[in-house]
């Protein structure tokens, strides 16, 4: 746990209660800042990838590479007007503010490549990483709800429904891989496969867990809550400035830690030879996150219905198939 | 019996997935529409009118407006009434020059109605696709005839200018870019795609029925199984000299309207290489007055263009300005089916369906 180093090297200058609060208070700074940082350069490898797919350059003014053009672009939406008309004031302002929250909570759980290394320890990592990504579909409903927008509406129903067809199959994908480590922790979930991975054993688990995930974080091809041909924007359409920013963060923070959750429970983590962890950790997330963000450059948007059906007939099927059959190869 | 909420949803005139100003009234039911209305007159310029106001030369800057996509089809219409009316024979070459423009606007067209399919079904990364073999194109078009959206390079009597040296290979290796684009990438991007498929297939069917109903013409109605194509049964400019397949489907859905385009543009291909091989040289113009008089009588000149049958009646009596001119544009009769197509489909399906027809309403309100 990342606030064990910090207190351990900071009570050996300062007096007890004291170095308590200050070392708690370096930690936030620092969960602020990584938290921070990390979406925002997921933000950047996504739109120079998907530029190099389209024939583009993407960004390359600001900063080198155009590093930190999305820096640049959450400055220009922290300047903009706040613009309604007739939302519901309390769900309109409440819900970026609370998609935010439960997205940055989410990196304060996982370890950040090692284990120690997380903001917050506590051994049902795992169920409560799910419980902030299942929680999306209320945000979505109390937004579309409080914008007071036809367009809005659909997008938060439809998000909804999208959503908790598709957490069913997460979670029971989560659960066999919790049942073949014995341990809802993603610590000892990666320590469980220190002789193979689990990718080798539950290959279609994996498939499953990459595709639900991105339905529910919404990833393209997954959008249809947020349609921009057919609902504009769907649930963020009224949004502008910083609050549509805060959704943006938001969904880069899920697209990575969807990426973490792949290396962590399939891959191995951090475990590697040779390399330190950390750098097998940022290998195998890196090209994780390269699989998980390219479907939305190749594909087209499914209709709501068949996404639907998609989900109850073959994703959550599939995944209770596999759960009893890793409860098999427990019992055997 | 259960009772349902009906929502009245205002799509257009401007939405981000319409093309251009066309609106759509849908009245949904959950996610069904039950009803469809379509209101156009939103891109109204009064073109028609225009026209009796100017001389036979100075109508071609309207036209290039008109169909803004396809803007060389719609000058050699025009250019093609206004010399039958006024018994102008042009040369050889203007002939096939005529035809590689025309052709060249083709592909250019129906690659926006790839690209913008494609961006309405969710796919952006085939939009830019498209737009970046179009750019090709839009360059050659630029170096011979210094305009690239809105050309005016057709004039009364052939061409302002001629083809600039050296034009010929760099059309031909711009073609053979866009025919290995297109029959390959853009199979794994769309046609071979499971999600554009799921998309497309069987949605929005137009029977022969319908098509005859409405009178619609062009690559809707050879996907509906109509083999009807203008340079084949009434050949003009130098189409019957060339070789080409008329591409037809049968299925008559979305994805079958989708794939009579983009074998178009295979065809098209085809067409410009036998004319860049044959055109003969000479003169590219026939000199007329800018103002000349045409005597009293009808002209009707109907021609293919990329979205169907565009024809153009010219009424004449004797004075420098035409009486009366009447366009018939092929996507206002296309966009008429639509109350009929909209009814008891997804609202996701009706932009593919909007889509598929790829209206311009510049051309469909006039």
């Amino acid at each position: 746990m990342i606030f064990d180093y910090i207190y351990n090297t900071v009570s050996a200058f300062v007096f007890s209660p004291l170095s308590y609060i200050i070392s708690f208070v370096i930690t936030a700074i620092l969960a602020v800042t990584l938290t921070g940082i990390i979406p925002v350069f997921i933000g950047w490898v996504d739109r120079k990838y998907s530029a190099r797919i389209q024939s583009r350059y993407g960004p390359v003014y600001v900063g080198p590479f155009g590093l930190l053009q999305n820096f640049a672009d959450i400055t220009k939406l922290l300047g903009k007007r706040f613009i309604s008309t007739n939302v519901d004031k309390l769900s309109f302002n409440f819900t970026p503010v609370a998609v935010a929250a439960a997205s940055f909570a989410m990196l304060l759980i996982v370890p950040l490549g090692g284990p120690g290394l997380e903001f917050i320890s506590i051994p049902y990592s795992l169920l409560f990483i799910y419980t902030l990504l299942a929680i999306s579909p209320l945000f979505l409903l109390v937004a579309g709800w409080g914008e007071n927008n036809k367009y809005a509406l659909i997008g938060g129903f439809r998000g909804a429904a999208q959503i908790i067809s598709y957490e069913l199959a997460l979670v029971v994908v989560l659960s066999s891989v919790a049942l073949l480590s014995g341990s809802y922790s993603i610590i000892s979930i990666v320590n469980g496969q220190s002789s193979i991975w689990y990718a080798a054993y539950l290959p279609i688990t994996l498939i499953v867990f990459v595709i639900a995930g991105l339905a529910i974080i919404e990833r393209e091809p997954f959008d249809v809550p947020e349609a921009s041909q057919e609902l504009q924007a769907g649930w963020k359409v009224e949004y502008s400035g910083i609050r549509y920013g805060f959704f943006l963060i938001g969904d880069y923070v899920r697209v990575t830690v969807i990426a973490m959750l792949v290396t962590y429970l399939f891959l191995g983590g951090w475990l590697g030879p040779f390399l330190p962890g950390i750098i097998w950790f940022i290998i195998k997330t890196a090209v994780v996150l390269m699989i998980i963000l390219t479907p939305r450059w190749i594909f087209g948007r499914p209709r709501i219905d068949q996404l639907i059906k998609f989900g109850w007939n073959w994703l959550l099927p599939l995944s209770i198939l596999n759960l009893i059959l890793v409860e098999l190869f427990v019992i055997l | 019996m259960e009772h349902k909420e009906r929502i009245r949803l205002n799509i257009g005139p401007v939405h981000p997935a319409m093309h251009g100003v066309l609106k759509l009234i849908l009245d949904v039911e959950e996610d069904t529409i039950v009803k469809a209305q379509t209101e156009l007159g939103f891109l109204h310029r009064s073109s028609e009118k225009i026209a009796e106001s100017r001389f036979f030369s100075n109508y071609y800057p309207i036209m290039d407006k008109l169909d803004y996509v396809s803007a060389l089809n719609m000058e050699i219409l025009y250019a093609s009434t206004v010399e039958k009316a006024a018994n102008i024979e042009i040369p050889a070459r203007a002939i096939y020059m005529r035809t590689i423009m025309a052709e060249i606007q083709r592909i250019m067209s129906h690659l926006i109605f790839i690209g913008s399919f494609g961006e309405d079904i969710g796919n952006i990364t085939g939009f830019i696709w498209a737009l970046r073999e179009r750019e090709l194109l839009m360059n050659v078009v630029e170096k011979i005839s210094g305009g690239r959206l809105a050309p005016m390079y057709m004039c009364n009597g052939g061409m302002f200018y001629d083809f600039p040296e050296g034009i010929d290979n760099e059309i031909l290796n711009v073609l053979s870019t866009i025919e290995n684009k297109v029959s390959h990438e853009y199979s794994a991007m769309f046609t071979k795609n499971q999600i554009f498929i799921s998309r497309t297939k069987g949605i929005g069917v137009l029977t022969k029925d319908m098509i005859k109903k409405y009178g619609i013409t062009g690559p809707i109605a050879r996907a509906s199984g109509i083999q009807r194509d203008l340079r084949k049964v009434s050949p003009y400019l130098a189409y019957d000299k060339v070789e080409f397949d008329v591409p037809v489907a049968d299925a008559g859905d979305t994805y079958s309207r989708f794939i009579v385009r983009t074998k178009e543009i295979l065809e098209s291909i085809k067409i410009i290489r036998q004319c860049l091989k044959d055109i003969p040289p000479g003169p590219y113009k026939t000199v007329v007055p800018w103002v000349m008089r045409i005597p009293k009588k009808d002209t009707f000149v109907k021609q293919e263009s990329p979205r169907g049958e565009m024809g153009i009646f010219l009424v004449t009596d004797g004075s420098d300005k035409p009486y009366r001119l009447k366009l018939r544009s092929p996507t206002f009769f296309a966009l008429r089916a639509l109350e009929e197509l909209l009814v008891n489909i997804r609202v996701a399906d009706a932009f593919a369906i909007v889509a598929s027809m790829d209206p311009v309403m510049g051309e469909v309100d006039r």
